[in-house]
């Protein structure tokens, strides 16, 4: 009888354990890790001079930032930009690609309103927030949450240009 | 042994926590159904005495530019109900089960007492939002009593502290027991627990604000309408802003005698009644 309940005690501590140990937050993942050549920022951005808008449409202006579909990157790739041949294994990766290479639903939830624009607008760079999908091409690791917004809203990020904004309740949840 | 361990511990959804009678999506026709139903129950009625025109909220950090806010034309309104239908429609209110229906606890944030729309006032000085606990019930710097629903944890201090008993509390986890249709996607679906009432629908109005403030200009909630009164046919409800000279709502109301029920009309009301004048 003891030793059963103490084997009951145990299974329910592995159980409670292997929770903990195995249920693990998705770790972020690094785009184009299947793709034959995989998406860099650093290659597309300010060193040719294009800005976050031009593949994230509504970065600047709307609500939701969008990731490009492959029409837009074909938008440029297609054009013959330079004299000679192009490159062979991104043209093959390029017309190898699904129409929506990049898919992400919003981990925003439905009480929540955010808009780029407004952000954008009141003079917040992109890379304030998504410094680290820029730089490291991490996609979907970036954490946020009521904090982050709020120690910016409040004015309070060390290091950084002090904005402040509205933090009444019904200016972002609904 | 541990695979089996994390499926049986991370199993955070009990299988049989489900609903066992759960029935397919309401029809349309049912939320027509119990608006006639409701408003045939009629329950309260009002005392309308004569207010101020509303004017700048008397609250530390109220805007100087918007106080949003409706006047009802008594003259106008025929009591159709179309309004209910359409905040219904705009809100995702949920019906009622059939005993609340019997008892006339609709979760209808419009009601029609004696052959008027009564909505939440958003009161300037709001009872409701100073017995909240947990700040859910809280008010905007323009003049809405907005609520966090994920705050609220369900104490009913504030419906129990307003006068006229505009809020309305979700007995029913009107989801699961297929009370509940999402028709407008910008609205939250609220849960059990939660209490509830007229936004003077705020999220069109954030989304507004934000739309204006990103192309840089000063927000002064122009343009904005709520469903009731977009679907009212005889234009009796009129919706803007009562700090804005231009706003159609003050356009209406300035040459009108102004009420409001008598046991909100010390509170500083922003939902008023307009009659005579001219």
């Amino acid at each position: 009888m003891k030793w059963s309940l103490f084997a009951l005690f145990a299974l329910v501590c592995a159980f409670f354990l292997a929770d903990l140990l195995l249920n693990r937050v998705a770790e972020p993942t690094r785009r184009g890790d299947g793709a034959a050549v995989p998406f860099v920022h650093a290659l597309h951005g300010d060193s040719i001079g294009l800005p976050c808008s031009a593949c994230h449409t509504g970065a600047y202006a709307a609500a939701r930032a969008y990731l490009p579909s492959k029409a837009e990157c074909m938008d440029c790739h297609r054009l013959p930009l330079a004299e000679g041949a192009g490159i062979e294994a991104l043209d093959s990766a390029l017309a190898k690609a699904p129409e929506y290479p990049w898919s992400r639903k919003s981990s925003l939830p439905g009480h929540v309103v955010f808009h780029h624009g407004v952000h954008r607008t009141a003079g917040v760079a992109c890379t304030d927030c998504h410094g680290t999908g820029y730089e490291k091409d991490v996609y979907g690791g970036e954490k946020f949450d009521m904090r982050t917004c709020l120690d910016c809203h409040r004015g309070g990020v060390p290091g950084n240009r002090n904005f402040r904004a509205a933090v009444h309740c019904a200016a972002c949840h609904r | 042994m541990l695979a089996l361990g994390s499926v049986l511990g991370g199993c955070r959804k009990l299988p049989f926590s489900g609903d066992a009678a759960k029935k397919g999506p309401p029809s349309l026709k049912m939320f027509e159904a119990e608006v006639r139903r409701a408003m045939s129950m009629n329950l309260r009625r009002m005392d309308l005495v004569p207010v101020q025109m509303p004017g700048r909220l008397k609250r530390p950090g109220a805007s100087d530019e918007n106080r949003f806010g409706m006047a009802i034309d008594l003259e106008a309104c025929d009591g159709c109900g179309k309004c209910i239908l359409a905040c219904i429609h705009e809100n995702n209110i949920p019906l009622v089960t059939e005993d609340d229906a019997a008892k006339g606890r609709f979760m209808h944030w419009i009601e029609m007492r004696g052959g008027v729309p009564f909505m939440c006032a958003h009161c300037g000085n709001a009872p409701c939002e100073r017995a909240c606990p947990t700040g859910a019930a809280n008010h905007t710097p323009d003049g809405l009593s907005a609520m966090m629903y994920k705050r609220c944890t369900g104490s009913r201090y504030c419906g129990a502290n307003c006068p006229e008993h505009a809020r309305k509390f979700n007995f029913n986890d009107a989801v699961r027991q297929g009370l509940s249709l999402k028709f407008n996607d910008k609205v939250p679906v609220r849960d059990k627990g939660v209490m509830e009432k007229c936004s003077l629908c705020l999220h069109r109005l954030q989304d507004d604000r934000l739309e204006v403030k990103a192309a840089g200009g000063v927000w002064r909630g122009r343009g904005v309408n709520t469903a009731c009164a977009e679907a009212c046919p005889k234009g009796a409800i009129i919706f803007g802003n009562w700090l804005d000279p231009d706003s159609p709502l003050v356009k209406a109301a300035r040459r009108r005698d102004l009420y409001a029920p008598e046991d909100l009309a010390g509170l500083d009301p922003s939902v008023v009644y307009m009659m005579g004048g001219k």
